[in-house]
């Protein structure tokens, strides 16, 4: 990893790490109470109020998994924190997308859901997790880029 | 003259210098590069990180078993075959009808709604061995096993197991176990006959007493836990939350009256690896046909014999005689009598059976509560308990039953006045 990247890596991470926290404090916020939805940004925990207090410590200790990886990123125990981050929301977001992909086979009335149904089920608000996913994956690129100094 | 050698036992903490020597003089130590791989090795055992990653992998695994099982196959699709297919069918060609008692017993014992006789329209209800029966079994249990151990031999095989058993090494001492205990706790989620099988490995007696007792009574298995998942999804919190203060309670207890030695143990912790796919599909294959080998005799009989005490009047004279006792100690209503007796056989189809009655409306909220929990506690099923005689002596038998009498009674008590204290009693 050069330096570029180490620099990228840590700014990058410092503010998803925010983020996340930030994610973390609103859901558990909201499983003190009836949730909220935000455009198309869900933390209701309509389908699943046990759960929305464990996937917001799970946030938070993400959040501050990237925070304590910033400093002196390309050591390799820190940028180990931040891959524990992105596996940690990969597990909740993961596990949103499966729900969603378990609710949506099954129809109503019949045996399979309508195309129009099945569709539905994929369509916003979403939760935070699922927000965070897409910017977690960048991790993968430091993975790499480790493993070929291995 | 030869000399006399005198062997005198080393003490624990002897042997420990004596590894440590040993090591010195044999083992080269050097600086080494860590890899991704060990870092993230180390953070998964170190508490301050381990413990969210275990938070994480834990809400992973039981959001998978709540979608698998619950939404995707038994709400999604087994309720409809079974409710809406297959009990009306065998209710109109299997021969009898409502009243006949062998109709009774296989198919739909119905329920009375202001005197007349009604059938039954969902297989909760309806009590036969070809209905509830096979409901329970491949409805429900087939589908909560499936998801339990496919996501059982990820964690194995990945090496996550043994990190949280170091993990939690430090808890389990306090009640005389250690982490490898997690172990056969975990295994037991999925069945407690393996769960029993597994206490093997520990090296006295006192710790396989302990470990054995505990997992008796206080996990429930996967197929208690995917009926309970159906019913009652909105107290498995609560649920969960009073088994683990009942495990570590008590467990502190026995700890502490149980004679005996627990000593140290080592375990190895292998490095992380990707599973294959080859030993994933064929752990799942043995473990799921193994545990469905075993449920499926004991809860058709189960059925079997729960319908046979209605239908013979046994069970109306067991609620009569310790419905005072249900209602007085545990503040639950005497109908529970008959899930009582079929959890002898399996926990599964007893919890099944309280679902019959709160469609019936016998029950509050607090009373399936405290029922589901006296269902996990009271006593193993049928086959955890052979298991149990081939494991331990007629002593140690007898202990376990004295625990678990005395449990009952006071644990039960205990949820009882919590639930009077609350109001919700």
């Amino acid at each position: 990893m050069n330096e570029t990247e180490e620099k990228f890596g840590a700014i990058y991470f410092a503010v998803l790490g925010a983020v996340a926290l930030a994610f973390g404090a609103a859901e558990l916020i909201a499983s003190a109470g009836e949730g909220f939805t935000w455009g198309i940004l869900d933390s209701s925990g309509a389908s699943d109020p046990m759960f929305l207090p464990w996937k917001a410590i799970i946030l938070l200790s993400a959040g501050f998994f990237y925070l304590s990886s910033v400093k002196n990123f390309a050591e390799i125990h820190q940028l180990a924190k931040a891959v524990m981050a992105s596996i940690m929301i990969w597990i909740v977001a993961g596990m949103a997308i499966w729900a969603r992909i378990a609710g949506s086979i099954p129809g109503e009335e019949t045996w399979f859901n309508s195309l129009e149904g099945f569709l539905a089920s994929y369509a916003p608000p979403y939760c935070p997790e699922m927000f965070l996913l897409p910017f977690s994956l960048v991790i993968v690129y430091y993975i790499l880029k480790e493993r070929e100094t291995e | 003259m030869k000399e006399k050698v005198v062997k005198v036992p080393l003490s624990v903490d002897e042997r420990w210098d004596l590894i440590e020597r040993i090591s010195k003089q044999t083992v080269e130590f050097g600086a080494r590069k860590h890899t991704l791989k060990d870092a993230i090795a180390e953070l998964t055992v170190k508490p301050l990180t381990g413990i969210p990653v275990a938070i994480a992998v834990i809400y992973g695994f039981w959001s998978f078993f709540v979608d698998f099982a619950g939404t995707l196959f038994t709400d999604g699709f087994m309720v409809r075959l079974f409710d809406e297919h297959w009990l009306p069918w065998l209710q109109s060609v299997f021969p009898g009808g409502l009243g006949n008692k062998f109709y009774a017993l296989m198919v739909d014992a119905g329920h009375l709604e202001e005197g007349v006789r009604v059938a039954s329209d969902n297989c909760f209800e309806a009590f036969g061995v070809l209905t509830s029966g096979l409901f329970v079994v491949f409805g429900v249990v087939l589908w909560a096993v499936l998801a339990f151990y496919l996501m059982f031999a990820i964690l194995e095989d990945v090496g996550y197991l043994p990190r949280l058993a170091v993990l939690v090494d430090t808890v389990l001492h306090k009640i005389g176990l250690h982490g490898y205990a997690i172990v056969p706790t975990f295994l037991s989620l999925g069945c407690n006959v393996p769960g029993v099988t597994a206490t093997r490995p520990l090296e006295t007696r006192k710790q396989r007493f302990m470990m054995m007792t505990l997992l008796a009574i206080f996990v429930p298995c996967g197929a208690q836990i995917g009926i309970m998942q159906d019913l009652v999804p909105e107290m498995m919190g609560w649920i969960f939350l009073t088994l683990a203060i009942g495990y570590l309670g008590f467990g502190f207890i026995l700890n502490k009256i149980v004679p005996g030695k627990s000593p140290e143990i080592i375990m190895d912790v292998p490095p992380y690896q990707m599973p294959t796919l080859r030993n994933i599909g064929r752990k799942l294959w043995i473990r799921t046909s193994r545990f469905l080998l075993v449920a499926v005799p004991f809860v058709l009989l189960g059925c079997l014999i729960v319908g046979l005490m209605y239908l013979t009047g046994a069970m109306d004279w067991l609620a009569a005689v310790l419905g005072p006792l249900l209602m007085g100690w545990f503040g639950v209503p005497a109908e529970t009598v008959a899930p009582l007796i079929a959890g002898f056989l399996r926990k599964d189809l007893a919890v099944g059976m309280l679902g019959g009655l709160m469609e019936q409306g016998i029950m509050t909220t607090f009373q399936v509560f405290t029922s589901v929990i006296l269902l996990c506690i009271y006593f193993p099923c049928l086959a955890t308990f052979a298991l149990m005689l081939k494991e331990e002596n007629w002593k140690e038998i007898l202990g376990s039953l004295a625990s678990l009498i005395a449990m009952v009674f006071v644990y039960g008590g205990l949820i009882h006045l919590v639930g009077i204290m609350l109001g919700v009693a």
